[in-house]
C-alpha cells in the first residue's frame, strides 16, 4: 500500500515574484514582496521569522487558501494561481496536506474517523479500504491505539500525530505545517519534529513554518523571511 | 458509514436539546397540517363514496297525490335513469322529554330505497305499519331508544305513541342534533293514523346522463314538471341540489381549507426554527467548515453535510407526526362526518396523502435551511479558518441602553443579550407573534360571531312561532292569541315556498317567502338596498342578501316572476335586506294570501310578556290550548331562543375549529423562543463563567435568561397586535365564505389582548426554564473553557 508520496528527481515547487498585499485603513499592506523560491521533491524547508514577517501568508499561498496578488506559483504541473475556487479545492485535497498549529481535529469525529474525512471527500481510496489506510497511518505515527478515540481525550502531542495523519490522508504531493510543534511541550515538540524528518527521509516533501530552533537542525533547508522578503536561505551542513 | 455522515448524525445528537426543540416544532407545524390533510381525505373519500353510494337525487319536485302511473310516466321522461316518491311531514316528537320538531319521511310502499338509500343501522326496516324508525343522527338528541316508544303529535294535535323499532341513516340529510330536529321514518299507513295526509307529494329524479351538470339536471327536471303537470298536478317547486355534493360538502371544504392554511403556516413557521438551527450551527462550526475545505471537501460536499442536518431533522420530525396526525386525522374526520351524516369506518387515509407528507415534512427543512448553508459554504476558506467562533458583540441600540438610567446591570445585560443576534431575533418574535395573531383573530371572531347573531336576530322582535295545521283570517288567529295572558304582541304571518322563472323557462331552487303585515313591529330586518314594505304594496317583494347571491338577475326595481303554489305571477323587488345566509323572501301578507285563494295565513308570531324556558314552554302550551279550544289546529311550534342558539352552535363550532390552530401556532413559537435561548446560552457559555466567575449568583444568571426570553415575548405581543388586524381580516373572510358574513373588527378585543400577555409571559417563562436551568448548571471552569 501507498502511504507515502513516491520520491521524483524533478522540483516540486516554484514562487516567481509572488506577492501578496492586503488592503487595510493606514493603505495597502504588504505581507510578501517580491518573493521567488524553488523547492526540490524530498526537501524540508523549514521557514522562519519574526511574526508579521509573512511567513503564514506564504504556506496560505502555498496551500491555495490564499492567492497572490501577483506573481506566479507553480506546484507539480500546476498553476495554482490560476486555478478556480472549485478546481483549487479538489487540487488542494489531493495535492496539499496541511497540519495546523491548534491540529484542528473535527471534535465529533474519532482520530481514524478524521483520518479517513479527506479519503471520503476526494474520493481517493475505495471505501472499504480507507480505514485500513487511516489505521495503517496512525500505525506509522504511533497512535493506533487512540483511533477509536475521539480528540477531546487525547494529549496534544497525540491529537498532533492524528493531524499529520490526517494530512498525509490522501498521500500528497507536499506536506504544510503551521507551527505544528507551537502548542506542544519540548519534548513531545521534539519528538514531532523528529517523526516529520522520518516522513522525509521517505520521500515527503515538507514545508514548515516555524519559531522552533530545533527545527532548523533537521530541515535540509531554512528559508528566514523579514518584512514579506527572503533575506536568507540556509542548507543543512 | 462515510465518516462526513458520522459527523452530521454526531452533531444532531451533541445538540441533542436544541434538536429536540426544533424536531419538536417541525412536528407540530406537520402535525397540523397533516391532521387537517388526513381528516380532509377521508372526509373527501367518505363523502364521495358514501354519498354517491346512497344514489342521492338529482331533484327533487313538490306535488300532488304522486302514485304508480305517475312515476312511469316520469321514469319515461327522457334522461330521467328512475324515479320514487315519499311525503315529508312536519310534526312534533317527545321521548321522555320536552316536545321538540320532528320531521317524518314516510316512503313509497317498495321496500327498497332506490333513490337516497337509508341505510338500516339497528332493528327492523323498513318500518312496519304503526312504528317508527329513528334516524341515527336524532338518536341521542331525541331521547329515543330502540325497544322504547316515542310521541308524535301532527296536525289534529292527538299525540300518538309509536314504538320505536329500527335506527337508520340517511346520508343526505343535515344531522338531527345539530338541526335540533327529530328525523323519523313511518310508512304512509302510520301518517294516516298519525291523522297526516298519507298521499305521497315529494318526486325524486335521479338523471340518467350528464348528472353532474346542475343545468342539464335543471332541464331534465323542467321536463319532469311539464310531464306532471301535464297529468292535472299543480308543481310547487323544483329543487336541484348541487350534483354529487352534500348539502354541508361546500362549508366543510372551505372549512377544512380554511384550517388546513393555517396547518401550512404553522408548518412554515417551524422552517424558521430550522433557519435559527442551522444558521446557529454553522456560526458555531465556520472554522470546521474551513477546516473541511482544507482537506478537499467542496462547497457542495459541506453543503449536502448540513442540508443533510436538516434533513434528518425532517425525518424525524416526520417519524413522530405522521402517526399523531394520522390518529388525530381520524378522530377529526369522525367529528366531521358526525355533522355531515357519515360514517368514516372503514375508510383509509389515501397513500399519496400521506407520502406527501413525507416529502414536505423531509424537503422542508432542507427548503428551510438552504439559504443559510449555501452562504455559510461560500466563506472562503482562509475567512474560515481565521474565525473567532463568536460575534464581535456588537448590539444595535446598545448605547441607548446604557444611557438609560434606573435600569440593573443584569436587565441591561438581558436586553442587550436579546438583541445580538438580529435574524434569530425576528424569526422568533416572527413565530411567536404569528400564533398570537391567529389567538387574537380567533378572539375576534368569536366576538363578532356574537355580534354578528345578536345582529342577525335583532330583527325578529318575538320569541316563538306557531305553525298551525291549516290556515285562517289573519284577523281571528290574532284575535284568539292576544287575550291569552302573557303575550305582549301577536303577528299573524302568511308563508309560502316561491322560485324565480327563468327566461329559459326554467325554475330556480325554491326559497321561503314570508309574508307580515306591512306595517309589521315584530320584524324589521335591517335594509341594504331599496326600502322595506309599505301598506299601499302590492306584488312588492324584499329579497335577503342570500336570495340577490342565488339569482343574480334580481335587482332592485326590476320585476321577477315568482311560481308559487305552482303559479306564476309578477312582483316588483323593492328592496334587499340582511337576513339568513339562505335566500328568502318577504311580501305584504294580502299579497301572498291572495294566491292562495282563501286570503288566510297560518303562522303566528308571539312576543312574549315574560321570558325564560320555563314562562315560554308554559305559554306555548297555553297558546296551544286556547288555539284548539277556538277550532284551531297547531302543527309544530319553534322559540326564537332555541333557533338561535341552534345558530350559534354551528357558527361557533367552527370557529372553534378555527381557534385550535392558533393553539398549535403558539406551541410551535414557544417551542421556537425555547430553541433561541437555548442557542444564547450555550454561544455564551464563556460569558456565563466569566459572569459566574466575578460573583454572579444563580439567580442572577436565572433572571438574565428569564429576562432575555421576557424581552423576546414581550415584543412578540406587541406585533402581534397589528398582524392580528390582517388576520382577523382573513379569519372573518373565510368564515363568511363558510358560514355567515361577519362584521370585520379591526382593533383586537382588549380582553384578547389582555389574555394574549398573560398566554405570552407563561410561554416565556416555560420557554427559558431548561436553558436557564443549562446556564445555571454549567461549572464556571468548564464554562470559561468553552470556544
Amino acid at each position: 500500500m501507498t502511504i507515502l508520496a513516491p520520491l521524483q528527481p524533478q522540483p516540486l515547487i516554484m514562487l516567481r515574484g509572488v506577492t501578496r498585499t492586503f488592503p487595510s485603513p493606514a493603505g495597502a499592506f504588504t505581507a510578501l514582496a517580491d518573493v521567488s523560491l524553488a523547492i526540490e521533491r524530498g526537501e524540508f524547508v523549514a521557514v522562519v521569522g519574526p511574526s508579521g514577517s509573512g511567513k503564514s501568508t506564504l504556506l496560505n499561498l502555498l496551500a491555495g487558501i490564499d492567492r497572490p496578488s501577483g506573481g506566479e506559483i507553480v506546484i507539480g504541473e500546476t498553476a495554482v494561481h490560476g486555478l478556480s475556487e472549485r478546481a483549487m479545492t479538489a487540487w488542494r485535497g489531493r495535492t496539499v496536506g496541511i497540519v495546523f498549529q491548534f491540529f484542528q481535529l473535527l471534535p465529533t469525529l474519532t482520530a481514524a474517523e478524521n483520518v479517513m474525512l479527506p479519503m471520503d471527500f476526494c474520493g481517493t481510496f475505495p471505501g472499504r479500504e480507507r480505514r485500513g489506510r487511516a489505521m495503517a497511518l496512525l500505525e506509522r505515527l504511533g497512535v493506533a491505539d487512540q483511533a477509536d478515540k475521539l480528540p477531546a481525550t487525547l494529549s496534544g502531542g497525540q491529537q498532533q500525530r492524528v493531524a499529520v495523519a490526517r494530512a498525509l490522508a490522501n498521500a500528497p504531493a507536499v506536506l504544510l505545517a503551521d507551527e505544528p510543534t507551537g502548542n506542544l511541550d519540548s519534548r513531545t515538540s521534539d519528538a514531532m519534529l523528529e517523526m516529520i524528518a522520518g516522513l522525509v527521509r521517505d520521500g515527503q516533501t515538507v514545508v514548515m513554518v516555524t519559531h522552533e530552533r530545533g527545527a532548523i537542525r533537521v530541515a535540509s533547508r531554512t528559508i528566514s523571511l523579514a518584512d514579506g522578503r527572503i533575506v536568507a536561505t540556509e542548507a543543512a551542513a | 458509514m462515510a465518516p462526513r455522515w458520522r459527523k452530521v448524525l454526531r452533531d444532531v445528537w451533541l445538540h441533542k436539546a436544541r434538536t429536540t426543540l426544533v424536531v419538536l416544532a417541525i412536528a407540530v407545524g406537520l402535525l397540523g397540517a397533516g391532521a387537517v390533510l388526513d381528516t380532509w381525505a377521508l372526509i373527501q373519500r367518505a363523502t364521495r363514496e358514501g354519498y354517491l353510494a346512497s344514489n342521492p337525487a338529482s331533484a327533487t319536485l313538490r306535488t300532488d297525490s304522486i302514485d304508480a302511473a305517475l312515476l312511469r310516466r316520469v321514469r319515461a321522461v327522457p334522461g330521467v335513469g328512475d324515479a320514487d316518491a315519499r311525503r315529508t311531514v312536519i310534526a312534533s316528537a317527545r321521548a321522555g322529554g320536552p316536545w321538540q320538531t320532528a320531521v317524518l319521511f314516510a316512503l313509497d310502499d317498495d321496500p327498497e330505497v332506490r333513490i337516497g338509500h337509508v341505510q338500516p343501522e339497528a332493528g327492523a326496516w323498513p318500518p312496519a305499519d304503526g312504528a317508527f324508525v329513528v334516524e341515527r343522527s336524532s338518536l341521542d338528541f331525541s331521547g329515543a331508544a330502540v325497544g322504547g316508544s316515542i310521541g308524535i303529535m301532527v296536525s289534529d294535535g292527538q299525540a300518538v305513541d309509536l314504538p320505536v323499532t329500527g335506527v337508520a341513516r340517511d346520508v343526505g340529510l343535515a344531522p338531527g342534533w345539530m338541526e335540533h330536529v327529530v328525523y323519523g321514518f313511518v310508512t304512509r299507513e302510520t301518517l294516516a293514523r298519525l291523522g297526516a295526509p298519507a298521499s305521497l307529494d315529494e318526486l325524486r329524479i335521479v338523471v340518467r346522463e350528464g348528472g353532474m351538470d346542475r343545468e342539464a339536471v335543471r332541464r331534465i327536471a323542467w321536463d319532469v314538471k311539464a310531464a306532471v303537470e301535464a297529468t292535472g298536478r299543480r308543481v310547487r317547486d323544483v329543487d336541484v341540489p348541487v350534483p354529487g355534493e352534500h348539502i354541508h360538502a361546500a362549508q366543510m371544504n372551505s372549512l377544512l381549507m380554511t384550517q388546513g392554511g393555517f396547518g401550512v403556516l404553522a408548518l412554515l413557521l417551524s422552517g424558521f426554527l430550522v433557519v435559527n438551527l442551522i444558521a446557529a450551527m454553522l456560526a458555531g462550526q465556520v472554522r470546521e467548515i474551513g477546516v473541511m475545505k482544507t482537506l478537499g471537501a467542496r462547497g457542495r460536499q459541506v453543503a449536502g453535510m448540513y442540508l443533510g442536518v436538516a434533513l434528518v431533522l425532517g425525518v424525524l420530525a416526520s417519524a413522530l407526526a405522521l402517526p399523531a396526525a394520522a390518529a388525530i386525522g381520524y378522530r377529526y374526520a369522525a367529528l366531521k362526518a358526525e355533522l355531515l351524516n357519515f360514517d368514516i369506518t372503514g375508510y383509509t387515509i389515501p397513500l399519496e396523502v400521506l407520502l406527501l407528507q413525507l416529502a414536505v415534512g423531509g424537503l422542508l427543512p432542507v427548503a428551510a435551511a438552504a439559504i443559510p448553508v449555501l452562504r455559510g459554504c461560500r466563506i472562503p476558506v482562509g475567512e474560515a479558518l481565521r474565525d473567532a467562533g463568536m460575534g464581535t458583540g456588537h448590539v444595535a441600540g446598545g448605547r441607548l441602553l446604557h444611557r438609560v438610567s434606573g435600569i440593573a446591570r443584569p436587565l441591561i445585560l438581558s436586553l442587550r443579550n436579546a438583541f445580538r443576534r438580529r435574524q434569530r431575533l425576528v424569526l422568533t418574535m416572527l413565530t411567536l407573534a404569528t400564533g398570537g395573531a391567529v389567538y387574537l383573530g380567533a378572539v375576534n371572531l368569536r366576538a363578532s360571531i356574537r355580534r354578528s347573531v345578536d345582529q342577525l336576530f335583532a330583527p325578529y322582535r318575538f320569541d316563538l312561532t306557531l305553525r298551525l295545521a291549516d290556515a285562517y283570517p289573519a284577523e281571528r288567529i290574532e284575535t284568539v292569541l292576544a287575550q291569552v295572558p302573557g303575550v305582549a304582541a301577536v303577528e299573524a304571518w302568511g308563508t309560502g315556498r316561491a322560485a324565480v322563472a327563468h327566461a329559459d323557462g326554467t325554475l330556480g331552487n325554491s326559497f321561503p317567502i314570508t309574508a307580515p303585515p306591512p306595517d309589521s313591529r315584530l320584524l324589521a330586518h335591517p335594509v341594504l338596498a331599496g326600502r322595506w314594505l309599505r301598506p299601499d304594496d302590492r306584488n312588492a317583494l324584499v329579497v335577503n342578501r342570500g336570495l340577490m347571491a342565488d339569482e343574480p338577475d334580481l335587482r332592485v326595481g326590476g320585476s321577477v316572476t315568482l311560481v308559487i303554489g305552482g303559479r306564476p305571477t309578477e312582483w316588483t323587488v323593492v328592496g334587499v335586506v340582511e337576513t339568513v345566509p339562505a335566500g328568502a323572501a318577504y311580501a305584504p301578507r294580502e299579497s301572498l294570501a291572495a294566491l292562495t285563494g282563501s286570503g288566510r295565513v297560518e303562522v303566528a308570531a308571539v312576543d312574549a310578556a315574560l321570558n325564560g324556558d320555563g314562562a315560554e314552554l308554559d305559554l306555548i302550551q297555553r297558546l296551544r290550548g286556547e288555539l284548539e279550544r277556538e277550532g284551531l289546529a297547531v302543527r309544530s311550534s319553534q322559540r326564537m331562543v332555541e333557533s338561535r342558539r341552534v345558530l350559534e352552535d354551528h357558527l361557533l363550532m367552527v370557529a372553534e375549529f378555527l381557534g385550535a390552530m392558533a393553539w398549535l401556532m403558539i406551541v410551535v413559537g414557544g417551542l421556537g423562543l425555547a430553541s433561541t435561548m437555548s442557542l444564547a446560552v450555550l454561544e455564551r457559555t464563556r460569558e456565563i463563567g466569566v459572569l459566574r466567575a466575578i460573583g454572579a449568583r444563580h439567580r442572577a444568571i436565572l433572571t438574565i435568561v428569564q429576562a432575555e426570553g421576557l424581552v423576546l415575548a414581550l415584543l412578540s405581543w406587541a406585533i402581534a397586535l397589528p398582524l392580528s388586524v390582517p388576520m382577523s381580516v382573513t379569519l372573518g373572510r373565510a368564515f363568511g365564505r363558510v358560514m355567515v358574513a361577519v362584521p370585520v373588527t379591526y382593533v383586537p378585543e382588549a380582553s384578547g389582548v389582555l389574555r394574549w400577555l398573560a398566554l405570552v409571559i407563561v410561554v416565556s417563562v416555560a420557554a427559558c426554564a431548561w436553558p436557564a436551568l443549562r446556564a445555571m448548571r454549567v461549572p464556571a471552569a468548564q464554562a470559561l473553557a468553552y470556544e
